[in-house]
């Protein structure tokens, strides 16, 4: 079923937590919600479920307006960053629960429940854990029983708030690749609110980018990785990978091109840390800068160096950084394969233009 | 080593003991002495004469009563309590700390100062007293009065103890409740309420000790009229003002043995709380499959 967000506003008290979202989610499709905490994500999700009211705008579902629809009568499925399972209940009693208070008419009978929660639990690979309390569940076992839960009473939509951001990384890439999985399988729309860029990148059909109650860009994983709308969305989609120098006027010509509006125009250049090349000798048009420190980080060498008063973060190759041997305190040359450029924000622009 | 580490950790034997031994010694004293008094001052005459003083009329009626008076109020506590502990907790509105100051009433004002506001508002000269003579209505000096100012001391037991149980809890649970379709009531009956059970239960306990023991305020409204108004804990001085001294310790170690039982089921429940708690917060078992 496809969602419609339509220019929904929401303010807690003085704080705008929303402002003017409009989005359209098409049946089917596997939508993260991507920002910082504080962003209004997870509002906006609570919105969408019925659990919080918007203060304008609406929401619909498959075309139709929900704000008259209680949160119980959404047919959404709606899963917790802490689970929030029934504590007092057995994991079969918490997936079964949402048959169980169904008005008597259209309540499946006693061996239908049994066999659609058993079903479910094999579905997330868990059903030998029927008879535990939750307490007596692991983070992930905890997370995949509120899934199986929430998809029991057959939803239209999922929404899931944070759902791996409780659990170990390597449980939550499992789950991230599992619920990508199931979501195919369900043929659902998804929702899911995350603060997590590489999470958000891996899994998710669609990101939606927001930051301050905004949406800073939608767009394809791929999309908002190499061609981020807004300064805010280079810098936040970075992984640790984040580099961002606010050199003006230099860095343009360093790359050998000139942004519009020329180097009288204050600008804000990007470039992400594994686009710059390092070399020993002096390039055209290079910047030059002295080696401080070399760390070995996984399958990266991260360099950082100083030009002016400036840091710069390089992450190299392993191969490139034994053919470079690279010493603290060389002076090297260094080119950016790729940047991007944005006009600085008002302020900047005033200052900036007047120092170059 | 052994020993020089002990030294490092422990306090010097004198001292232990020394502590040991005030801290033993006020609980025999202060506690334990003045129950053990009570029965033997109340079997003092033997067996017969206990039974025979229980036996009196006026002391039946006394414990019928009591127990008739906590009969009507811990219902109300009930409904009351988990009321006010599910506004405070799960919801933000204006006046909510006045709410909160406002439960915790009772517990600040002298009952005999309640009992006093309950006489001035029913009572012959009181606010409503008139009104309440014309339809021939009796509250002071009768059952309702009784009930009421007993209700007015022990409504903060029930709230006052889930309040924070609730607010531990957060309203997730209940949330999930509500998007899996469950009504306000099926939240409430099969996800709240099992939640809150045992809180709810040591609360219910407490008010229940309090409204058989009290004595202030039951005293201002009551009239000490014998076999009628008069509660245990009156029926108890009047007794030892007429210096029948079994009487007064036989009906006292009633009030007693309400108290022990009382404080065993508290254990008990306290001990299921705790288990509950501790089953909760364990520890998460390692990641499987």
């Amino acid at each position: 079923m496809s969602i419609e967000i339509r220019g929904i506003g929401k303010r807690f008290g003085n704080f705008v937590a929303l402002e003017d979202i409009s989005l359209h989610i098409p049946t089917g499709e596997l939508v993260a919600l991507l920002g910082p905490s504080g962003c209004g994500k997870t509002t906006l999700l609570r919105i969408i479920a019925g659990m919080e009211t918007a203060d304008v705008g609406q929401v619909l579902f498959a075309g139709e307006e929900a704000a008259h629809v209680h949160a119980r009568d959404r047919k959404v499925g709606f899963v917790f960053q802490h689970y929030a399972l029934f504590r007092h209940m057995s994991v079969f009693e918490n997936v079964a629960f949402g048959l169980r208070v169904k008005a008597r008419k259209v309540r499946p009978a006693e061996a239908e429940i049994r066999s659609r929660v058993t079903a479910l639990l094999k579905l997330v690979q868990l059903d030998w854990l029927a008879d535990r309390y939750p307490s007596q569940l692991s983070g992930g076992q905890r997370q995949r029983i509120a899934l199986a839960r929430a998809l029991a009473v057959e939803p239209r939509v999922l929404l899931l708030d944070e759902p791996f951001g409780a659990l170990d990384t390597r449980v939550r890439k499992e789950l991230r690749r599992w619920l990508r999985r199931l979501h195919d399988e369900m043929q659902i729309s998804s929702v899911f609110v995350t603060h997590d860029q590489e999470e958000a990148l891996e899994v998710a059909d669609r990101v939606v980018v927001m930051n301050q109650g905004r949406i800073e860009q939608i767009g394809s994983p791929d999309e908002v990785y190499s061609s981020p709308a807004t300064p805010f969305v280079y810098q936040f989609l970075g992984n640790v990978n984040v580099f961002h120098s606010r050199v003006h006027g230099a860095w343009a010509e360093v790359a050998a091109e000139r942004p519009e509006g020329g180097p009288e125009s204050a600008v804000t250049a990007f470039v992400r840390p594994h686009d710059i090349e390092i070399e020993h000798h002096p390039l055209t048009g290079g910047l030059e800068a002295t080696v401080q420190e070399v760390h070995a980080i996984g399958p990266w060498v991260r360099v950082e160096l100083a030009h002016a008063s400036e840091l710069i973060e390089v992450e190299l190759t392993r191969e490139r950084a034994t053919i470079l041997a690279l010493a603290e305190g060389q002076l090297v040359w260094l080119k950016p394969r790729q940047l991007r450029v944005f006009a600085a924000p008002g302020k900047t622009m005033e200052e900036g233009g007047s120092g170059i | 080593m052994n020993g020089r580490l002990r030294r490092v950790n422990a306090e010097p034997r004198w001292l232990r003991a020394l502590l040991l031994g005030v801290g033993l010694g006020f609980l025999f004293f202060f506690l334990a002495l003045p129950l053990l008094a009570v029965f033997v001052e109340a079997f003092a005459a033997g067996w017969t004469a206990y039974a025979g003083a229980l036996n009196d009329p006026e002391t039946r009626s006394a414990i019928g009563l009591t127990l008739l008076v906590a009969l009507f109020v811990l219902p109300f506590n009930v409904v009351f309590g988990v009321a006010a502990a599910w506004a405070i907790a799960k919801f933000d509105f204006r006046g909510k700390s006045l709410l909160i100051t406002l439960i915790d009433l009772p517990f600040a004002v002298s009952p005999v100062v309640v009992g006093l506001v309950f006489l001035l508002i029913f009572g012959a000269q009181g606010l409503f007293g008139p009104w309440l003579a014309a339809h021939d209505i009796k509250v002071v000096f009768a059952l309702p009065g009784i009930i009421i100012v007993t209700l007015f001391i022990t409504s903060p037991f029930v709230a006052r103890e889930l309040i924070p149980l609730m607010q531990a809890q957060g309203k997730e649970e209940e949330e999930a409740a509500l998007s899996l379709g469950a009504s306000a009531w099926q939240m409430f009956r099969r996800v709240t309420l099992p939640n809150i059970k045992w809180g709810l239960l040591y609360g219910v306990i407490l008010a229940n000790a309090r409204a058989m023991g009290e004595f202030g305020a039951v005293s201002v409204v009551s009239g000490h009229i014998r076999g009628e108004t008069n509660t245990l804990p009156l029926h108890v001085e009047i007794l030892y003002n007429e210096y029948n001294a079994v009487g007064a310790f036989a009906s006292a170690s009633v009030l007693a043995l309400l108290a022990l039982v009382t404080l065993l089921a508290k254990t008990v429940v306290e001990w299921r709380m705790r288990r509950e708690n501790s089953m909760l917060l364990a520890d998460l078992p390692a990641e499987e499959s």
